[in-house]
């Protein structure tokens, strides 16, 4: 009997002790993590895990650095795109943020700001003013936060979301001509209805592709962007103004008019591609990153096939003509954590991510980027060209998820599928309004 | 005496690492979160107070109700669909032994195979382009019956259960083969000599027998469908319109989407409450059931 209590007692201190052990060994491996980071380790994340060109290009570029600077040691974690925001957005929730990593413009980035978890890399701008000076207008002030309009990173992208694709083939078989305005634009989807080829290769089935590659350009033509961002931040302007209805109305009008296949909605955007691709459908409307994954798939011949142009103008709206939504991509931003050597050393890995090598590199592995450079022609496939150049034409239109707050964001994704499901045009604007409106009333 | 206390001494004694495991990373958890469910918190700012906000407005959101119907659409499919057919093929499977190894291992394999890979494989099932389901009634001439499966409300629902009524018939197939294996060949015998053979033996005899197993069985299936989360996260990710949301991919998609932990954690609350009722419920209902086969 008491041999057996005493063996209990043992046991639940033996399980204690296992308990505590585990905690000292979690702090002494924290200890040493900062250990090492005072020699100077420096952690990324980021979301080039894939086996595109970019991706390459920029696991490359990491590990370059981390074999040129011998004093300092990068560890970095890739992680897919889907799941990245996520990932990030855990373990900033941890706060067990890495020293450095990728983000996205707009209000992803935002919140790190407003929750003080990044610090601006002023002291990299000041301290190289001609590559700060060789980016393209609005690029750095896309992270320019606060009083002292610090910037916290440089963009190593550029977004552009609304680009129109064709096959010229199938637009000269049916004798069609590019349209150039919303009403051309609707007989071209009658007349390819007519032939029985599905108008426009869409894959809505996470619900960001329509908003991003469709609804942003077309809404940006119908209310003009001064309107947009007064209703982002909820000043004089209102998701449920008539305008606005309006913008919705026009994107309605492509659904009704059959533009879309069947089952738009539970294609992803690489079903969608294929779709396209294979010449069921005449016309996509897509971002940039489609141009890489073509590019990966099919032929030259079959490449130089696609013709590329903005989304046709509406004469009727407040907003521009020549117009893609866009802007600023994503970059690499600082951890308000890291100080001393550590910062130093992520500084530099910052600049060497994003710097005059960097982003000649990565627009030569067929991707935008917001700097001057000059690609080389050969090295870049010509649809990649044609977009280049029309990119540079343009003006830029903002994407709506990233000036919405998540929730809004959430509300006009869902929000279009409902109205492609044949939903209520002012519900939709009902509950985008009140999303952004609870979103700025909790700032 | 001595000896028995010592047993139960043992007992706890054994008991105790999985106890404490499981308080540690189960119940300590839900409570936390449940916790959590007080806060405003978007993850990057700290957390703020709100009291019962948060559970107000879940109760208040239709989408919740929706996701809740969407949730006993499967969990109906699954009490439904794979008890009964499990049981059926269990007793084909007894009648037929040349076929058994055969028709245990293929219904078995679903369950092998990962959710993620059940949802993708039915997701080009579905695909209202190429998918076999509108080849197949193409082929028979239903070309009206066609319907892109997954993005159509009105049956997306439906269609989203059947992978996951196949997904999990094998376990249930294998449980009730054992359970009726377990069943004492006297007994059997004995209902021989009564005269009964056939559906009467299988009403009066196998069934009563197998019922403490049909019991676990429903309970397992209603927790299991409940947690529904991977199928219909890959198939539709709880879209198009949120007309697939379930519980789950609910709280998935405003914790990690929309970033409001505190809203997320409140409704993961909401899952175990309602949960528990259901469980109670159907515990209550199947004791009735008990008492009176007892009786009679």
């Amino acid at each position: 009997m008491k041999k057996c209590i005493v063996f209990i007692i043992l046991f639940i201190m033996m399980i204690l002790a296992a308990c505590g052990n585990d905690d000292s060994t979690n702090a002494n491996q924290n200890n040493n993590g900062e250990e090492n980071t005072d020699s100077s380790t420096v952690t990324i994340w980021h979301n080039f895990a894939g086996d595109d060109l970019r991706a390459k290009t920029v696991r490359d570029l990491i590990e370059k650095f981390d074999e040129e600077n011998e004093d300092i040691q990068v560890e970095a974690e890739a992680i897919p795109v889907d799941g990245y925001r996520q990932r990030i957005s855990t373990v900033a929730a941890a706060q067990e943020l890495p020293d450095v990593f990728f983000t996205y413009a707009g209000s992803f980035t935002e919140r790190f700001y407003e929750g003080d978890l990044i610090q601006p890399i002023t002291s990299l701008i000041n301290e190289n003013t001609e590559w700060a000076d060789s980016f393209l207008p609005t690029a750095l002030e896309a992270y320019q936060y606060g009083e002292n309009e610090d910037i916290f990173s440089a963009p190593v992208g550029m977004s552009s979301t609304s680009y129109l694709f064709y096959n010229k083939s199938l637009f000269d078989k049916y004798q069609l001509e590019v349209p150039k305005t919303w009403d051309d634009f609707l007989d071209v989807i009658n007349t390819l209805n007519e032939q029985e080829v599905t108008p426009l290769a869409l894959g809505n089935k996470a619900p960001w592709v329509a908003q991003s590659t469709t609804f942003g350009a077309i809404a940006d033509r119908v209310t003009g962007t001064e309107w947009f961002m007064d209703a982002v931040a909820q000043e004089d302007a209102s998701f449920t103004d008539p305008v606005f209805i309006e913008a919705l109305e026009y994107f309605k009008q492509l659904v009704d008019a059959g533009a879309y296949p069947e089952g738009a909605n539970s294609m992803d955007n690489t079903q969608a591609e294929q779709y396209f691709l294979q010449e069921n459908a005449a016309m996509m409307i897509n971002g940039s990153w489609t141009i890489s994954s073509f590019g990966s798939t099919v032929s030259e011949d079959q490449l130089n096939n696609i013709g590329v142009t903005v989304i046709p103008s509406i004469p009727e709206g407040e907003g521009k003509a020549n117009t893609i939504t866009g802007g600023p991509g994503g970059g690499f931003v600082l951890n308000s954590n890291a100080e001393g050597e550590v910062k130093d050393a992520a500084l530099d890995l910052i600049y060497a991510l994003s710097n005059d090598e960097a982003q000649k590199a990565i627009a030569e592995s067929d991707s935008m980027v917001m700097y001057d450079v000059e690609i080389d022609q050969d090295k870049v496939s010509t649809l990649y060209y044609e977009a280049f150049e029309l990119v540079r034409s343009v003006e830029f239109a903002p994407v709506y998820d990233l000036h919405l707050s998540s929730g809004a964001g959430e509300a006009i994704n869902n929000g279009l599928q409902e109205i492609m499901l044949d939903g209520d045009v002012e519900a939709v604007a009902n509950k985008l309004q009140q999303a952004q409106e609870n979103a700025q009333n909790e700032e | 005496m001595q000896n028995i206390l010592k047993v139960r001494y043992w007992l706890i004694l054994s008991l105790m690492p999985a106890l404490l495991i499981y308080t540690v990373i189960v119940i300590v958890p839900i409570f936390w979160s449940s916790y959590y469910g007080f806060f405003s918190w978007t993850g990057t700012t700290d957390p703020k107070f709100i009291g019962l906000e948060n559970y107000i407005e879940v109760i208040k959101d239709p989408i919740f109700w929706r996701a809740l119907k969407n949730n006993l659409i499967i969990v109906a499919a699954s009490v439904f669909g794979q008890v009964p057919v499990a049981l059926f093929l269990a007793l084909m499977l007894r009648k037929i032994s040349l076929f058994q190894r055969f028709v245990r291992s293929a219904v078995f394999l679903p369950m092998v195979i990962s959710t993620v890979v059940v949802g993708l494989i039915w997701g080009y099932i579905y695909n209202p382009q190429f998918g076999i389901v509108n080849s197949f009634l193409e082929w028979i001439g239903l070309e009206s019956w066609t319907k892109s499966w997954l993005s159509d409300p009105s049956v997306n629902m439906y269609a989203v259960s059947v992978p996951i009524i196949w997904n999990y018939i094998g376990p249930y197939l294998i449980i009730f083969i054992a359970a009726m294996q377990n069943i004492p060949s006297e007994i059997e015998e004995a209902a021989k000599i009564d005269g009964a053979n056939g559906l009467k033996k299988l009403i009066y005899v196998t069934l009563p027998m197998m019922w403490t197993t049909i019991k676990v069985a429903i309970v397992l299936c209603i927790s299991g469908s409940l947690k529904a989360f991977d199928q219909v996260f890959v198939m539709t990710g709880g879209g198009p319109a949120q007309s697939t949301e379930l519980l789950a991919t609910y709280m998935y998609n405003n914790t990690f989407v929309v970033y409001r932990y505190g809203f997320g954690s409140a409704i993961s609350t909401m899952i175990i409450i309602i949960s528990l009722i259901l469980i109670v419920v159907s515990q209550v209902v199947m004791k009735k059931r008990n008492k009176k086969g007892g009786k009679e």
